[in-house]
């Protein structure tokens, strides 16, 4: 990561929509009181936020003057295909948890990251998949008692039949 | 005797023995995986131990401190690449020992001395925390205020190239900070009318998403990278050797101290600050440094260590996080309802001793692991990235989903995720952003006090800036971390001052 002084493809554009983010910031911070005292609650964050807006325009200046990496490309040094795959994965992941349950969303989500990121056969990331599963709910679920969303998986059902069989209640 | 029995309340006790045990063991692996840090293991964990009792929490998070800061120098050793920032410089002369068959020795070795850093810093705690603590009680607002946004400056100039960079990351963290309701006066401050932003945004949520989330997606890029092996051979290092560069190892220790003791500095800048002095203080090495010097490896070894214990410092005796895993360490300690400040020593002393008491069995379990599962590490570290990536996203998710079972979270979680990695990838500095989300607490709280004790009058505020000498001293501090930063230092009196040296 170690690049400087050149700079990726798209740091301009991120440093100026920081510049932007921290002025729209700064602007809110000023609708919480105003300037109307030193020790009101919009102090500190008109403070930061001006901080912000000072810090972004000198860090978006020093980008105008530093010179492109010309070898490194956008979609292959910075946002790789991968990189963007696995974050809608992730978000897919947080919008079913609710609905589907922690046990059916997490054996989907493992099966398919692991096929994609190890490139290895279904079959051998559908083992670790389960694999993984297990040990981690075990260890947070019941050990950790962790509270996950059950959704589709009826596993309080199921566990008490468990502990049923075993335990003979 | 009171203070002993908390000392040994860890040792005595099988389950908080084990729980250590396992921290530690835990942090090891952590630490020698690149691309896994103790940061980001503690923000996760933070998440799933917030129920337990504090002290079983705490020996957990306090192994995986102690255990990732040694064991980032595992694949520094090995493999050139460091797992954890502060083993930058033992791949200096780590990696070139390792390249001339002698990898087994240099863990070894670097094993031995990272204990004695580890014992001399929980020494320096033991002794100082008290006093300092004493002290701190007489601190004004101003004081706080200059010391937290000491903690920004140096942090926020010192891990990144850019101070600009830096300084943005800081004063975003503060900002995030701000959000929910006033404490003071209960006005709503970035809450955009969501209810759900009355309580601010869950500070957990956003560790998991810079540290985990972030790091793990960064990792990506290096899917395809090979793993190279070497041979270990011979582990526990010879008694001539430790007994000979034991001078050396108590020094840097001491530096390691000191400087993991300042606000805003961690084991990193420790470690390559020993390096450098070794460096100097080392007349004729038997190889040069650079190319195998056991000096160059011991140094940032016994420093990184002893940070951990000076980083404890300011987080126990003036609740200011001394970098970003302290940082983190301060949010769990918030949440388990411990305050950390002047007070903790005075309130809670018997939580001081049980820290100190743990620290230093983490360190004893460094010493046991770290000479005897060479073998067994060096295999965990060739775990495939596209096998570990998708177990820690799906441990953030978890993690973030647990703090109030709530998937609001796992948004903050996900929305500082993606932050992070672009921050990441345009060398935006991550620490200082949950170096300032911590400090924002103090900030507003100690500026509105500052204030209000002088009454609004800014022109009293200054003039008792100045007539404190503690407050010059902090002030003077600031202002010459910022001076170091601006070209006149770096092109024209750094190169002055320092070209004979």
């Amino acid at each position: 990561m170690s690049r400087l002084p050149s700079r990726y493809p798209g740091e301009r554009l991120f440093s100026f929509l920081l510049v932007i983010f921290s002025i729209f910031l700064l602007w809110r911070s000023y609708l919480i009181s105003g300037f109307s005292e030193l020790s009101s609650p919009g102090a500190v964050p008109i403070g930061a936020s001006a901080m912000m807006v000072l810090a972004s325009c000198i860090a978006f200046t020093q980008s105008l003057k530093t010179p492109l990496d010309q070898e490194a490309r956008f979609f292959y040094h910075c946002f790789p295909p991968v990189v963007g795959f696995v974050m809608a994965l992730v978000l897919v992941y947080a919008v079913v948890l609710e609905q589907l349950g922690f046990i059916a969303t997490s054996i989907i989500f493992l099966w398919v990251a692991l096929k994609v990121l190890s490139q290895r056969s279904a079959l051998w990331s559908l083992g670790l998949a389960l694999l993984s599963l297990v040990l981690i709910y075990v260890v947070f679920r019941l050990i950790f008692q962790i509270v996950l969303p059950e959704g589709i998986i009826p596993e309080r059902a199921i566990l008490a039949a468990i502990s049923r069989f075993f335990g003979g209640e | 005797m009171e203070a002993l029995n908390y000392f040994a309340l860890s040792w005595l006790s099988p389950e908080l023995l084990a729980l250590t045990a396992l921290g530690t063991f835990l942090g090891i692996y952590v630490g020698a995986i690149p691309g896994l840090s103790v940061t980001m293991a503690v923000s996760i964990l933070i998440s799933f131990t917030f129920s337990w009792d504090v002290n079983h929490a705490l020996c957990l998070m306090v192994g995986i401190f102690m255990g990732g800061v040694y064991g980032g120098s595992r694949t520094a050793i090995l493999l050139n690449i460091p797992g954890a920032p502060s083993a930058i410089a033992t791949a200096l002369d780590g990696y070139p020992l390792a390249k001339k068959g002698l990898a087994g020795e240099a863990i070894g070795l670097s094993t031995v001395m990272s204990v004695i850093g580890g014992f001399v810093g929980i020494f320096v705690l033991a002794i100082a925390a008290p006093t300092i603590s004493e002290f701190a009680i007489t601190f004004q607002p101003r004081d706080y205020l200059l010391l937290a946004i000491l903690g920004l400056t140096l942090v926020g100039s010192l891990s990144s190239g850019s101070l600009a960079k830096g300084l943005f990351a800081g004063a975003m963290g503060v900002l995030v900070g701000t959000v929910g309701l006033d404490p003071l006066t209960a006005e709503e401050r970035f809450t955009f009318g969501i209810i759900e932003l009355w309580d601010g945004i869950n500070v957990i949520a956003a560790m998991i998403g810079l540290f985990g989330v972030s790091e793990a997606l960064h990792q990506l890029h290096h899917l395809d990278k090979a793993i190279i092996k070497q041979k270990i051979s011979r582990i526990i290092p010879p008694w001539a050797d430790v007994r000979r560069f034991l001078p050396l190892s108590i020094q840097s220790s001491f530096i390691g101290v000191i400087i993991g003791a300042l606000p805003g500095t961690g084991g990193d800048i420790a470690a390559l600050m020993a390096y450098d002095q070794a460096k100097r203080s080392t007349k004729k090495p038997e190889v040069p440094f650079g190319q195998g010097a056991k000096e160059g490896l011991i140094a940032p070894e016994a420093a990184n260590n002893a940070a951990v214990g000076g980083a404890y410092i300011p987080m126990l005796t003036l609740g200011i996080p001394g970098d970003a895993v302290t940082a983190v360490f301060i949010g769990a300690l918030f949440i388990h309802g411990l305050n950390p400040g002047p007070l903790l020593l005075i309130e809670q002393p018997h939580m001081f001793w049980f820290t100190v008491g743990n620290l230093t069995l983490a360190n004893i379990f460094v010493l046991i692991f770290g000479l005897t599962g060479i073998r067994i590490f060096s295999k965990l570290v060739e775990c495939p990235k596209g096998v570990l990536i998708p177990l820690i996203l799906l441990l953030s998710v978890v993690g973030a989903y647990a703090i109030n079972n709530s998937v609001v979270d796992v948004w903050w979680m996900l929305a500082f995720g993606v932050l992070g990695y672009f921050m990441r990838l345009y060398n935006y500095p991550i620490g200082p952003v949950i170096l300032g989300v911590i400090l924002s607490k103090l900030i507003d709280e100690n500026w509105r006090r500052a204030i209000l004790s002088e009454r609004g009058d800014m022109g009293q505020f200054f003039a008792n800036l100045f007539s404190s000498p503690l407050s010059s001293v902090l002030l003077a501090a600031i202002v010459f971390a910022l001076f170091t930063q601006t070209p006149l230092w770096t092109r024209w009196l750094k190169p002055k001052l320092f070209s004979k040296v």
